[in-house]
């Protein structure tokens, strides 16, 4: 295990020969027409297996399996905390009630490290840089998300604010969430779409019990876990038409890459080991809202290059020179033979970036798709 | 009413769940979980949950192999993991694992290292990881047995199933025991608060294959006992008793497992 201590924020590079890299790049930079190893079309996730609510002992938990194996569980749990921001808030806002607007809108609107979020992959230790950068990344769009003003309906009063603003009690007490994710097997691609689905999936069925305490009281709580309320509160009744997109819920991170011209959605291990420049995005459900955008440094730029025949000297002779002529890419603006593996450098388009902007926020597109698939996994 | 077993069992006859002294909790398993290992288990006594994956036996890392230990058979590693969520106040545990985890990885290790017929490995490891996903109490003795579905499972052949079970008394249990005026009782598989306050211990038993011809007419499969752990203090004069019930409760749960190993075989 200590070779995968070192993997840092790109995975393991499963060894694949220049060749089988160059057959896999020519197959899915197909204009228009990818062609996937496993045979899916871009848009396709792969099969995978999600319940939730599966201990009793947390707040909200959930299970998913792709196909592959790779599974994750997570468990969320809530602990009533002190806001320690709000005492002498409190004090001074009786004196002089200019002044302390500043903390005053923190005790109000919730905090960002109310939210703590652990992940823990076999094989890597609590503070190696995987984990702490894959926890980070989705502890930042959990937080930040519904930050400009999630309440623009009715049903969404008690969301506003987003997740932070939930969290407050009251202007002494608020929540403290903690989402633990384990990875129950070693990461064979890229874990982070895996486990942002299912943390996507514990937060929708968690739940915090029902405050019977009102004001500024000391937190008090009913003890019927029947009349418990949602964290992230769901409309009565999800198959209303139209009402279903309003409510907010927790983002989601997918996992894109970019080949050629082509936008290929949740790339498979071999898929990913190559991608020139694969994208993280977070989106927001609800109205479907873009929340950013990062890209990672894909393994394929580790990968060795492969030698065109005419500067093989095995091949010296074996060839007729005219076989390999070498072609101007007008995208790198680097010499390329064809069907010649060369790890590819250099960022992505714009107009590719769009593309898959479109592909996931457009009406019924992925990100739609993936929302409401998560959304009928049965939650009760 | 005081919610602890040691005042309120003189006069029910009852635990804090219900049950009986020698009635087990719900035991629940299932087999081949995760498909991207060799074997693998899911195991559930009561709220304490556990899910197993076994590797291997796999070719062992470059720098233990070429050791004398390895030549001789496989090696068996074993991490524990107790999840965040686990317990009922969540934990966070300072720097990799802790005290407990380690504990039961440490006891798993020599238990399995015994038990299986390892020497057919040469050369080997095999690397066991557990997740605890809920603890309620017999932590151990739910591992040993969620860790001995995931080996059948990875087909690693072993003399007969190891399995785990608590035992307690339901009191202090410091004083000499008087055979005239027994008014202590053992308790079976004991519930996190049971565990707390009352002393208990983990056994782990294992039946082995009737080896020559005299073994054979036998109708009692032997018992062995491979694991004996016990952190809180007890008159020994309770020892036999707690042991003889353990041992009772070990064979049962060797009947429900034998049963999910069979069940398994039918879808």
């Amino acid at each position: 295990m200590s070779n995968q201590r070192q993997a840092s924020s790109a995975s393991q590079t499963p060894h694949l020969s220049p060749a089988e890299l160059s057959y896999l790049y020519t197959s899915l930079s197909l204009p228009k027409s990818p062609i996937r190893p496993d045979g899916r079309s871009p848009t396709q996730f792969r099969p995978l297996t999600a319940e939730s609510n599966i201990l009793p002992g947390t707040n909200g938990s959930a299970r998913i399996g792709f196909a592959d194996g790779t599974q994750a569980i997570v468990g969320v749990k809530a602990e009533v905390e002190k806001t320690v921001l709000s005492t002498d808030t409190l004090a001074s806002s009786e004196v002089g009630e200019g002044e302390d607007s500043t903390s005053t809108s923190a005790a109000a609107s919730g905090h960002g490290s109310w939210v703590q979020m652990s992940i823990e992959i076999p094989g890597f230790r609590d503070d190696d840089a995987l984990p702490v950068f894959l926890s980070e990344m989705m502890r930042e769009s959990l937080v930040g998300s519904v930050a400009d003003g999630g309440g623009d309906g009715d049903g969404d009063v008690t969301m506003a604010g987003g997740l932070k603003g939930r969290l407050v009690i009251n202007k002494r007490w608020h929540w403290r969430l903690y989402i633990d994710v384990l990875l129950l097997s070693q990461p064979l691609s890229y874990p982070l779409p895996l486990l942002s689905l299912t943390t996507h999936l514990a937060l929708l069925s968690t739940k915090l019990p029902k405050l019977k305490s009102q004001g500024e009281e000391d937190p008090f709580f009913d003890d019927d876990w029947e009349v418990a309320e949602y964290l992230y509160p769901r409309s009565s009744n999800l198959k209303a038409a139209g009402n279903a997109s309003q409510h907010v819920r927790p983002p989601v991170t997918l996992l894109v890459i970019s080949v050629g011209e082509n936008v290929i959605f949740d790339p498979s291990r071999e898929e990913i080991a190559f991608l020139p420049s694969p994208l993280l995005r977070d989106t927001e459900a609800g109205n479907l809202k873009l929340l950013s955008i990062r890209t990672v440094d894909p393994p394929s730029r580790l990968t060795q290059p492969a030698v065109p025949n005419s500067e093989n000297v095995n091949m010296l002779g074996a060839t007729a020179p005219t076989e390999d002529i070498a072609v101007l890419n007008p995208a790198t603006g680097e010499e390329e033979v064809p069907g010649v593996w060369r790890p590819r450098r250099g960022g992505v388009k714009r107009s590719v970036i769009a593309n898959m902007i479109k592909t996931v926020l457009k009406k019924g597109g992925v990100g739609e798709e993936v929302l409401e698939g998560l959304e009928g996994v049965e939650v009760e | 009413m005081p919610l602890d077993t040691s005042t309120t069992y003189p006069l029910t006859r009852l635990r804090l769940d219900g049950r009986r002294w020698n009635e087990l909790r719900l035991l629940q398993a299932q087999i081949s979980t995760n498909p991207a290992s060799s074997g693998s288990s899911y195991l559930s006594m009561g709220n304490t949950a556990i899910m197993c994956s076994v590797h291997g036996p796999a070719e062992g890392r470059r720098g233990e192999a070429s050791g004398a230990a390895g030549s001789a058979g496989a090696i068996v590693e074993v991490d524990v993991n107790v999840a965040g969520f686990a317990s009922v106040d969540r934990r966070r545990k300072a720097g990799g694992s802790d005290k407990q985890s380690s504990r039961i990885a440490t006891t798993l290790r020599a238990a399995f290292q015994s038990h299986l017929h390892t020497y057919l490995y040469p050369h080997s490891t095999i690397s066991i990881h557990v997740s605890v996903l809920s603890a309620d109490g017999s932590l151990l003795a739910a591992a040993i047995n969620a860790c001995t579905l995931a080996l059948v499972d990875a087909g690693i052949p072993m003399p007969g199933l190891l399995t785990g079970c608590t035992s307690g008394m339901s009191g202090s249990a410091s004083t000499p025991r008087d055979p005239r005026n027994d008014e202590l009782d053992p308790l079976l598989d004991l519930s996190l608060p049971e565990e707390q306050e009352l002393p208990f211990l983990t056994v782990g038993t294992t039946t082995c294959v009737p080896v020559g011809e005299n073994h054979m007419e036998d109708e009692e499969e032997e018992t062995k006992v491979a694991v004996l752990n016990m952190d809180s203090k007890v008159h020994f004069t309770y020892i036999e008793t707690m042991l003889a019930v353990g041992m009772d409760g070990c064979n049962q749960i060797r009947e429900l497992l034998e049963g999910v190993i069979k069940g398994s075989n039918r879808g």
